[in-house]
């Protein structure tokens, strides 16, 4: 098997000693940040992405990899000992295991979170690995038609699946377009919306935009709300399950794991609402769903398979296509941008060892985090001690730290500031960020696809009709538009006690 | 997660529909902003089929869409938001953070990283409420100098060093 071959000269590349430590600091990173509210994989490769600047590319992607994968471990302690998602992936987890929790069994709740996520992002990497070529070669007949169908159908998805109502999605789509708007147009030379201020000649970065939405918003939120935490279930010792709750937490691995990986792939946004399926299907096949809402393992077992199958299907579009799928994804689009390198089918030729590098060090990335986590569970639980004014002040500070190393401007410092402000106001009137910040990085892309496109055809329009797969793709994207009454009406399962 | 107001008219819930037709407004506005704004744009040397002009009118149009979109659903009481929140905001809550923005925008080349972020670490405590100011001084403080060395000399990256320059 070629990808065999390929997979193990990317073996050799993550084994390496220091890309093996960028695993681990990606590991521990990642944990870290999944277990604290108000921090995620997002924000977190945002911050990190001057500092990595200097790194080989392939050891900075096997660190925003490892912090990914990560995250949806450490989010779900949260969930479990706190009852508030460390990750926004871990929202389904807070329901069963929380309860859990309560009722003294915190310890086999974080064992099947831990254990099911191994699971899940092992079986999600061998998906990729075997995927992602083959869907590579298919991309590669693409052309700019077809990846223009392909971004909008990735932005009516986002957009309708995501937030309260469709129209508060596309809302929040169009300012991250309108964003992505601001600067010299590539083509022609223009200005645009640069209000005469020579700080935003080169546009706006898209790591001051997340780092606004996601820093500074949530902190202002936060601090609006002025809510009291929740307690903290203290745990000691190793956390382990019993043989019943392996033998009902096995089957809702898989499941979770073939809900999650195929869901990630789609432009749906990533982990969130395979999490939501799994935990509705775990209730539905459960022979005991009276224990529904009173700590079914099942109920943990399935959405944190899910989460981490996820992240693995994320993965697939966002190096076989350039086309990312979640805020996580769009952030680590931006370190691609970063190092001049354009995801796509043509990387897994131009440059191997970082595609199956990166793939190898996921395999790694998750046996180190089963081994961080599942005994070490108690002592990461210390994190969630750290009270919300240091935390939110660390968070803030750090933000600004990060937005000023880019490009060194205080101007870039107050733009995060005053985009942070408008996020507080979408988080209060709930409007959700994920679509502002794909808008922006993907709009950009759309039109020069577009623009492209029309050149090729000579102007001609039809040609997003005309060619087979743009017209499905685009079809889709009508359908996704008109299915989303439907998707509401299976969403509410879960929230309906 | 909302679980019981899902019908709830618009009628019994005229504070949120306020919050309802503030966001409508929002993007008819973002809308008519981008669409003045593309009149500004120069028009390139013109062989282009495509200008400049038209990825913003687009955005423009798909901005006083959702707008009107959200206006129908307000006016209509339609889909109802996820918002349910117990309101908390006090005057001196919103100063002591825009204080903490502002004062970090003013002073971070002239007073240099460490006492910025320090202070600024400080005023967001505050406005969390935090019972205990001396503690956070020296928190904020320490944080400060352990990141502005961890990313200066550790990182290799540049840092207003300010008032404090010479010393670290």
């Amino acid at each position: 098997m070629d990808a065999l071959r390929l997979l193990a000269e990317g073996f050799a590349v993550a084994l390496e000693p220091a890309n093996l430590l960028w695993v681990f600091v990606g590991a521990l990173l990642g944990t870290a940040v999944g277990i604290l509210p108000g921090i995620g994989p997002a924000l977190t490769v945002a911050l990190l992405l001057p500092v990595t600047y200097g790194l080989e590319p392939v050891s900075a992607f096997i660190l925003f990899a490892g912090i990914y994968y990560g995250a949806m471990y450490g989010g779900s302690t949260t969930s479990i000992l706190m009852n508030t998602p460390g990750e926004s992936g871990s929202i389904m987890t807070a329901l069963e295991g929380n309860r859990m929790a309560r009722s003294g069994r915190a310890s086999a709740a974080l064992a099947t979170a831990a254990l099911g996520s191994f699971v899940a992002g092992t079986l999600g990497t061998v998906a990729l690995t075997f995927t992602a070529p083959a869907l590579a070669n298919l991309a590669l007949t693409f052309g700019p038609a077809e990846y223009f169908a392909l971004i909008v159908l990735g932005f009516t998805t986002i957009s309708s699946v995501l937030g309260g109502t469709l129209a508060r999605g596309l809302l929040s789509l169009f300012f991250g377009l309108a964003l992505g708007l601001v600067g010299i147009d590539l083509q022609t030379g223009q200005a645009r919306y640069t209000l005469g201020l020579p700080g935003l000649l080169d546009g706006i970065d898209v790591v001051v935009v997340a780092v606004g939405l996601f820093a500074v918003g949530e902190t202002l939120f936060q601090a609006w709300k002025g809510s009291a935490r929740e307690a903290v279930t203290i745990v000691r010792g190793f956390t382990w399950m019993s043989r019943e709750d392996l033998a009902r937490s096995w089957k809702p691995w898989l499941r979770g794991t073939l809900l999650g990986f195929p869901i990630g792939g789609l432009p749906a946004g990533g982990a969130e609402i395979p999490t939501f399926l799994s935990y509705a299907l775990e209730r539905r096949l459960s022979s005991r769903p009276e224990e529904f809402g009173r700590g079914a393992i099942e109920g943990v077992a399935g959405p944190e398979a899910a989460n981490n199958a996820a992240v693995a299907g994320v993965l697939v579009p966002l190096l076989t296509l350039g086309l990312p799928t979640s805020s996580t994804a769009a952030m680590l689009l931006a370190a691609f941008q970063q190092f001049d390198l354009q995801p796509g089918p043509l990387i897994f030729t131009t440059n191997p060892a970082l595609v199956w590098g990166l793939i190898a060090s996921l395999y790694l990335g998750n046996a180190m985090l089963l081994l961080l986590n599942l005994p070490l569970a108690p002592l990461w639980a210390q994190l969630l001690r750290i009270p919300a004014p240091s935390l939110y002040g660390g968070i803030l500070v750090f933000a600004t730290l990060g937005t000023y190393s880019l490009n060194h401007s205080v101007f870039d410092v107050g733009l995060m500031y005053v985009i942070g402000l408008i996020g507080f106001v979408m988080r209060r009137v709930d409007v959700p960020v994920a679509p502002a910040i794909l808008g922006m990085i993907l709009g950009p892309m759309a039109e020069q696809q577009f623009r492209r496109a029309l050149a090729i055809s000579q102007g001609d329009p039809s040609v997003f009709l005309t060619r087979p797969i743009s017209a499905v793709l685009l079809g889709l994207a009508f359908g996704a538009m008109l299915a989303l009454p439907l998707w509401r009406l299976y969403r509410r399962v879960p929230s309906t006690k | 997660m909302n679980s019981g107001d899902s019908d709830s008219s618009s009628l019994e819930r005229p504070g949120r529909d306020r919050v309802e037709i503030g966001v409508a407004v929002c993007g008819l506005a973002l809308g008519l902003f981008v669409l003045a704004g593309s009149f500004s744009i120069g028009l390139g040397a013109g062989y282009d089929r495509i200008g400049p002009r038209f990825f913003p009118y687009l955005v423009a149009a798909g901005a006083l869409f959702s707008g009107a979109l959200l206006l129908k659903e307000a006016l209509g009481g339609g889909q109802p938001s996820r918002e349910d929140r117990v309101s908390r905001t006090s005057g001196s809550v919103a100063f002591t953070l825009g204080l903490a923005l502002a004062s970090s925008v003013l002073l971070l080349e002239r007073a240099g990283f460490v006492l910025t972020a320090a202070l600024l670490f400080w005023l967001v405590a505050r406005a969390f409420a935090s019972p205990r100011p001396l503690r956070d001084a020296v928190v904020g403080l320490a944080l400060s100098v352990a990141a502005y060395l961890a990313f200066t000399r550790g990182l290799g990256l540049v840092l207003p060093g300010g008032l404090l320059g010479g010393l670290l």
